[in-house]
């Protein structure tokens, strides 16, 4: 029922309007984030070491426990905990995707990277790089029937049956890089994927012809993927480094410190062997940590390993999944996924009525403001709908930051998904008000309503019906962007079914799972908006 | 009460009013006749402030709006004083009958509902429409509509009211019902600039008719001087078509 007097209406939506952006700006102080400058010493004042890894298909680095996914492990996992002791300090894990990680060390989202890194010139032009902690090299697999491909060599002639060889690596690794320059010139084609499973199995199921991988991660997976053999003898070994931002040279001394002392005693080759990934490579560590005695920290005695390795053996100890039942990984996951619909959830229930106040603003100022204001809001819904949203939280994420501007990730997607909205919310508005019939305005001002009082009272509440369903419709399309948000280290739903479909390599299982909690989420909304319609069906829409 | 002197109006290239010197008394009721896209229209939402024009002054009450974009705060003085009634009838959908007579009094003059209330509802029940107070306006006639619309312009408490062709937008029976609500206001002695196409209307409830052509008020004075014996040739043609004199 609306009654005559709608200001009362009006007064609570401001009123739940102003609590969601205090809500939101609460998250803008609430987060954690790791303070500029000296980052030693704020390791030491703060005693708590940020670190950057991605926990999605990063077994055997950094992934979940499979017998308890709220925990994560791996080998990497072990080794901050060992450093971050060795700087009495305590170690705090933050998600990143993993091509993003270096850009949130420059951001100074994390203090350091430490996640299969390769050491290369670039970067450690562009960043602090340690000494090497891992000696790996490049593994090529193939199918164990495809008795096309034995060696190196067979990638000098084109397949058989025409065409190219197709094979497929981990985006921004080492081992594209060596394909890529070996497919310059031999008769194959390079496939990039953000994930190291992803291309072991499209090599399984023919889609690719091998993949090249690096030799902990062929340790750690490759006994989940049994028509798959390693081809030949590893290749182009090099190292993984732990970075830093550009400057930090002192905490990058700090981290020599730690990996020569944790060399030295044997910690590190204990951990590794624990993963299964020791091989003969890594027994040059010891040389590494001897030289950088003398180096304090260095790069200088980086050279080429020469070593040619045995392929590595299966892992020892890691036992990553064996065959679980339906019901078990239910109990174990579901709670994981539903916790994560948790973060989408506030995601889009916080950012949308940002995006409706923005939104209603912008529209009733271009149609209705000053002749000044409309270009800049017009610039404004332009540049916001021409851009994608991934790009403007990369930007409000990665960019801000190194002019001082540094909010936490999930302020970052909420006021990111706000303002992205905002722009098309304006238009639903725009189109909405002058729908609107011109002799509604004239009516209200001849009645001596000020152009403010007609705009609240007789033609906002008018487009507001109109508008409804089309609301309606972007709610939920805000409702799936939130996945976008992953780029910012947020996980949400979806960047939890990746992890978790990764990890366990369940696929099915997590898909299901995460499609019904979709369904859980977005069903209840469509009952919502039938209701509205409904309400206002037997209200009256406009004459 | 209401003076124009010498109005000049454009939109554009089309000059519309030609320099309109008019006067509204007190108490009195103006009819304005005239063939079609003759301005008379166009006057009265220049006096009402929902045009602006170029040349001239309109002063009500002690107001006076001149060319040009006029303050808001002016706009809102002058629009209280006289109250406006739509050819379409403007009410607005989304409000019951009562609620559109409620919303300009609390909102524009911050009248607090139950002071108002019985005021509104007097009036409904002096246009006849009481029992329509919770409907909404979809769900009346048009002649009821254009009731409504005055009642809501009357519950401003007005000192002059212009009516922008009340009737022509419905059909003759309902014609009369609205005709008779303004018949009943004029014996109130409510002043009222009507433009209207109902030459009974002008002659049986006006003081004053005023004929409005190109741009011009072509002749004026009381009905039966100026519908019974013509002294303008427009007017005679005028009059010829309209199916008097």
């Amino acid at each position: 029922m609306i009654h005559a007097h709608p200001r009362p209406r009006w007064g609570a939506v401001a009123r739940a309007l102003v609590a969601c952006l205090g809500a939101a700006v609460l998250f803008l102080l609430a987060g954690a984030r790791p303070a500029r400058a000296d980052d030693l010493a704020d390791i030491q004042a703060q005693k708590k070491l940020f670190w950057g890894a991605d926990q999605e298909g990063g077994g055997p680095f950094t992934y979940p426990d499979p017998a308890d996914p709220e925990r994560i492990i791996g080998f990497e996992v072990e080794m901050a905990e060992a450093i971050a002791r060795y700087l009495a300090a305590e170690p705090v894990f933050t998600q990143g995707p993993w091509d993003n990680l270096l850009a949130m060390a420059q951001a100074d989202k994390v203090q350091i990277v430490l996640n299969g890194y390769e050491w290369t010139p670039e970067r450690a032009d562009q960043f602090e790089a340690s000494i090497p902690y891992f000696v790996y090299a490049l593994q090529l697999m193939t199918r164990k029937d495809d008795a096309r491909i034995t060696s190196w060599e067979s990638f000098q002639a084109a397949p058989p049956d025409g065409g190219k060889w197709q094979v497929g690596v981990l985006g921004g690794s080492a081992a594209e890089d060596y394909m890529k320059e070996l497919c310059a010139t031999a008769p194959c084609e390079v496939a990039v994927y953000d994930g190291n499973t992803d291309a072991m199995r499209d090599v399984e199921t023919e889609r690719l012809d091998a993949t090249l991988q690096d030799t902990p991660i062929v340790a750690f997976y490759g006994k989940e993927f049994p028509r798959l053999h390693n081809v030949d003898k590893p290749v182009a070994p090099g190292f993984y480094a732990i970075y830093a931002k550009k400057g930090e040279t002192e905490l990058i001394r700090k981290m020599n410190e730690a990996l020569v002392v944790l060399i030295r005693s044997g910690e590190l080759e204990r951990i590794y062997r624990k993963y299964g990934i020791w091989d003969e490579l890594n027994e040059q560590l010891d040389k590494f940590a001897e030289d950088a005695r003398y180096f304090g920290y260095l790069q200088a005695s980086i050279t080429r390993v020469e070593a040619e390795a045995e392929a590595p053996t299966a892992a020892t100890v890691a036992e990553t999944t064996t065959k679980r039942s339906l019901g078990d990984l239910v109990s174990t996951y579901l709670p994981m996924l539903a916790q994560a619909s948790l973060m989408t959830i506030l995601l889009a229930v916080v950012s949308f009525p940002i995006a409706i106040a923005i939104g209603i603003l912008v529209a009733v100022g271009r149609l209705y403001g000053p002749g000044w204001l409309r270009v800049p809001l017009t610039a404004y819904v332009e540049f916001l709908r021409g851009t994608p949203l991934m790009l403007q939280l990369y930007f409000i994420f990665f960019v801000l930051p190194e002019v001082g501007v540094n909010i936490p990730a999930v302020a970052t997607a909420i006021f990111g998904l706000a303002i992205n909205y905002s722009a098309y919310e304006s238009e639903i508005y725009r189109s909405g008000l002058q729908a609107i019939p011109h002799g509604q305005m004239e009516a209200a001002l001849s009645l001596g309503m000020s152009r403010a009082q007609a705009i609240r009272q007789v033609v906002l509440p008018q487009a507001f019906r109109i508008v409804i369903p089309p609301v309606v419709n972007d709610f939920i399309a805000l409702f799936k962007d939130t996945s976008v948000c992953s780029v910012i280290t947020i996980i949400e739903l979806t960047k939890q079914f990746s992890i978790l479909s990764k990890s366990t390599l369940a696929v099915l299982e997590m898909m299901g799972m995460t499609a019904l909690l979709y369904l859980a989420m977005s069903y209840p909304l469509s009952i919502v908006s039938r209701r509205i319609e409904r309400h206002l069906g037997t209200t009256g829409p406009i004459a | 009460m209401i003076t124009v002197d010498n109005l000049h109006k454009a939109h554009g290239p089309n000059e519309i009013l030609k320099g309109i010197s008019l006067t509204v008394r007190s108490g009195e009721v103006a009819a304005i006749i005239g063939p079609s896209g003759g301005g008379k229209s166009t006057f009265l939402r220049c006096i009402n402030g929902l045009e602006p024009f170029q040349q001239g002054r309109i002063t009500v009450g002690a107001d006076t709006l001149g060319p040009g974009v006029q303050s808001p705060a002016l706009l809102q003085t002058v629009r209280r004083k006289v109250g406006f009634v739509f050819q379409q009838f403007n009410l607005f959908p989304h409000l019951s009958v009562l609620d559109n007579l409620l919303l300009a009094p609390t909102v524009a003059l911050g009248q607090p509902r139950d002071a108002v209330e019985p005021r509104a509802l007097a009036l409904l029940d002096r246009v006849g429409l009481a029992h329509k107070k919770d409907a909404r306006p979809k769900d009346l006639s048009g002649g009821q509509q254009q009731r409504v619309a005055i009642a809501r312009t009357l519950v401003m408490e007005p000192e002059a009211v212009l009516f922008d062709e009340p009737t022509s937008a419905l059909d003759p029976v309902m014609a009369t019902e609205v005709m008779k609500v303004i018949g009943d206001l004029a014996a109130q002695h409510l002043t009222m600039v009507v433009v209207t196409h109902s030459m009974h209307f002008a002659r049986t409830v006006a003081n004053t008719v005023h004929v409005f052509a190109g741009g011009h008020d072509v002749e004026f004075g009381p009905p039966a001087e100026v519908m019974g014996s013509p002294k303008h040739e427009i007017t005679r043609s005028f009059l010829a078509k309209a199916g008097e004199a």
